[in-house]
């Protein structure tokens, strides 16, 4: 169904049409069936912000919730900020709004295992986002392949927010990672990538007998 | 945009002396006829300005541009330092009398000039009055071009086109703000702002913009033109004009910058997909639009968190400034002062990019910026919160709230609310990555450390400094511009300075070492000793240490 309105929707979003109120009600119809369906339309998102930028009165605190949920789910892209400078201050002090702001701090900062304890206990504020979860977990497998060359697997579990045994080695061969000795997880050959750089300069031909050219 | 400071006079203490509006009809139109009246009969225009108008008009109707531009960007910048320094030029209708036969055309130019005048130069800003006139005359110029059937018979030069679209949003910029300036207001002000909701809006000015852009195909023209092939091909009846095509493309840099000022980056960038400015090309003639348009694009992208194109874009454009400032220096003194505000503020910005994502640079920018901002990044770099709000409040554009405030409710701040978003959002950022350069200063002494070692100079538990670690790396990795047209795209890097990993308990570092530059240095020492040996021939000759001098900043230009 979101994936069938998305050419539609872009449609709606050309040129000045954009702006125009009276769209509203399907825009906010279709962030939710992204919520219920696990799509992703940032373009819709930013337009629906706009729209209650320039009508505060249309503005509504539970869509306006999803999206910065659903923007979350591209981290690392940097859409939660895109979001962000859309909402007013008086607004983005709302409670539900804040609790939003929290997580994404604490993803943002990747207090990982904060995170998790902390939508544990908040279980009403994701709960209606499908695949918000494994999201995240994409998110902050991307993190631990890009610092880590080993990490141990009991630590791994708990970053991804306590999964059982079956789970983490499941998310371990998706991302190709493989599982060594005394529980330690082999993720990424580093030393090849990151290496100690020198720069030296390069002087060529063509720039000097453009000076000596000039001096003579 | 560099305008901005410059010309914001204090509406709130000058408006009392205003007009008193009691005592007309309450319609601001009819009002206004009222006042042009009263004002036209009492001024004389000088001769000298009569013939200068004279003339200025008849360029126009010859259409012989280069007239034009000559009597747009010196005779009227000459006779405003003589006669209106602080003055408006006469009212439109004063004027009326002089010209030589009926044409409101020349009339609606010579408005728009009017008040950018007003706006620029005489102290007390334009009044209510002027500001609702102002905005008329906008639309009468925009529905003499867009509503025409064929293309309409004018031609103006490029930097005076550009001109008009930013001055279009710098006074819809100024309004945005004075409206939501409450405090000193009167009653009868309040009441005309209330009801005259429809001027300055936010959508008639993105509806303007827009008709240009899609008025003058110049989205297709610039895909067609970056590919290879002719613009002409698709630009279509009007497009083919330089008049259309100027305005659509300076609307796309308009909308950049609209869009920017309501804090909404992503489309900022989305407009100018179709333009490639990594290049050059044939629309980037005028330097003030270039300045703007990566003075925007480089702010957008700091605001992404992608820091690496941010300071790509700065940098490029702070080369060009610093190789082509004499040029305007000597020929355009009244552009330099603007480009010398923008110039600074880049490198304010480019500063903040820099401590946030330390990486090389142009040699040349660089030395500039160590002259202009060395304390400030010292500072930031430290983790000072304040250096990095008030490196940000100087250095940010104008931002604004597109709908009016609520006039009853009186918000004496509220003006003030748009800047605070942008400001919170910037220094939530900061507040997640202000331990970065402290990792980053003791990665820098090693090239392996234990993580326990590390937990303890942060003063940290090991599962903490892992946090941290993370951290270092999730910010660190940008979205960076590779190919294409569209500044949104990109893929994930890092290039910083310094980078690592951890393998079991402990982290490997890697640091990029620069070797020392002697090129540099050699080709500065061959330019001195070559003006040494010329020195010696001015001295001989006549001892004219001006041609020295001058001499001296176009080699280091060349070289820059």
């Amino acid at each position: 169904m979101a994936e069938a309105m998305r050419a539609s929707v872009a449609q709606l979003l050309k040129g000045i049409d954009r702006y125009n109120p009276e769209n509203l009600a399907t825009l906010e119809r279709y962030v939710e069936m992204q919520v219920k369906e696990n799509t992703y339309d940032l373009e819709a998102s930013l337009a629906v912000l706009k729209l209650y930028q320039f009508n505060p009165s249309y503005f509504q605190t539970q869509i306006t919730s999803l999206i910065l949920l659903k923007a979350l789910t591209n981290l690392p892209h940097t859409d939660f900020i895109l979001c962000k400078c859309l909402i007013d201050t008086a607004k983005l002090e709302e409670e539900q709004l804040k609790g939003v702001i929290k997580i994404a701090d604490m993803l943002e900062m990747c207090q990982f295992k904060d995170f998790w304890d902390y939508v544990r206990e908040e279980e009403d504020l994701i709960s209606g986002v499908l695949g918000f979860e494994d999201s995240i977990r994409k998110f902050i497998c991307h993190v631990v392949s890009a610092t880590f060359q080993t990490v141990e697997k009991s630590y791994l579990q708990e970053v991804l927010g306590g999964i059982n045994d079956l789970q983490i080695n499941q998310w371990i061969s998706k991302y190709g990672w493989s599982v060594q000795a005394n529980g330690v997880v082999f993720v990424n050959a580093q030393d090849d990538n990151i290496k100690t750089k020198n720069i030296r300069e390069k002087i060529t031909f063509d720039s000097v007998a453009a000076i000596m050219a000039t001096s003579r | 945009m560099w305008s901005d400071d410059v010309y914001e006079p204090d509406f709130d203490q000058s408006y009392g002396t205003g007009y008193d509006y009691e005592s007309h009809t309450g319609d601001p139109q009819q009002d206004l006829e009222y006042e042009r009246q009263y004002h036209s009969s009492s001024f004389i225009v000088p001769e000298v300005i009569k013939n200068f108008l004279l003339k200025f008009q008849g360029h126009i109707l010859d259409q012989n541009l280069y007239e034009i531009q000559d009597a747009y960007e010196n005779g009227f910048t000459q006779l405003t330092e003589s006669f209106f320094k602080t003055s408006p030029w006469p009212e439109a209708d004063s004027i009326a009398p002089i010209i030589a036969k009926e044409d409101p055309i020349f009339m609606i130019l010579y408005r728009e000039l009017h008040f950018r005048h007003i706006y620029a130069r005489v102290p007390s800003g334009p009044s209510l009055d002027q500001r609702f006139e102002s905005y008329y005359n906008y639309c009468n110029l925009f529905n003499y071009i867009l509503s025409s059937e064929g293309p309409v018979p004018l031609e103006l030069p490029n930097q005076w086109l550009w001109d008009i679209i930013d001055e279009f949003i710098y006074q819809f910029q100024s309004f945005s703000i004075y409206r939501c300036k409450l405090g000193k207001k009167s009653e009868s002000e309040l009441e005309i702002l209330k009801q005259n909701p429809k001027i300055w809006n936010v959508h008639s000015v993105l509806n303007v913009l827009h008709s240009l852009v899609e008025k003058s195909n110049i989205n297709k023209q610039l895909e067609v033109y970056t590919s290879g092939g002719d613009p002409d091909s698709v630009a279509g009846e009007f497009g083919q004009q330089s008049l259309y095509k100027m305005l659509g493309y300076f609307s796309l840099v308009g909308l950049l910058r609209l869009h920017s000022l309501l804090g909404d980056y992503y489309q900022a960038l989305k407009v100018l997909e179709n333009i490639d400015f990594n290049k050059q090309n044939l629309y980037s003639r005028v330097p003030a639009c270039q300045i703007t348009t990566f003075y925007y694009v480089g702010f957008a992208y700091m605001m992404m968190r992608r820091y690496q194109d941010a300071i790509r874009t700065f940098s490029n454009i702070l080369l060009y400034i610093q190789r082509t400032k004499n040029m305007f220096l000597s020929n355009k003194p009244q552009i330099y002062d603007q480009i010398s505000k923008v110039n600074d503020k880049m490198y304010t910005l480019l500063s903040i990019c820099l401590t946030l994502h330390p990486m090389r640079i142009d040699e040349s920018v660089h030395s500039q910026l160590r002259e202009k901002c060395a304390d400030k990044m010292l500072r930031m770099q430290k983790g000072d919160i304040n250096e990095f709000e008030q490196s940000f409040s100087f250095a940010c554009p104008k931002f604004l709230s597109p709908v009016p405030p609520n006039y009853e409710s009186l918000g004496a701040n509220y003006h003030k609310e748009p800047f605070n978003l942008q400001l919170r959002v910037f220094l939530d950022e900061v507040g997640q990555q202000i331990l970065v350069p402290t990792i980053r200063s003791y990665l820098k002494l090693y090239t392996t450390l234990p993580v326990y070692k590390l937990a303890a100079f942060m003063d940290v538990n090991e599962d903490v400094l892992k946090t941290q670690l993370m951290c270092f790396k999730h910010k660190m990795k940008n979205v960076v511009w590779t190919k294409g047209t569209s500044g949104l795209d990109g893929e994930f890097q890092s290039a910083s300075e310094v980078d690592f990993y951890i393998d079991k308990d402990m982290i490997h570092v890697a640091d990029t070492k620069v070797a020392r530059r002697y090129g540099d240095f050699y080709i500065r020492q061959i330019h001195k000793f070559d003006e040494v040996s010329q020195l010696g021939f001015f001295w001989a000759s006549n001892g004219r240490f001006n041609g020295l001098r001058n001499r001296t900043n176009s080699v280091s230009n060349k070289r820059g």
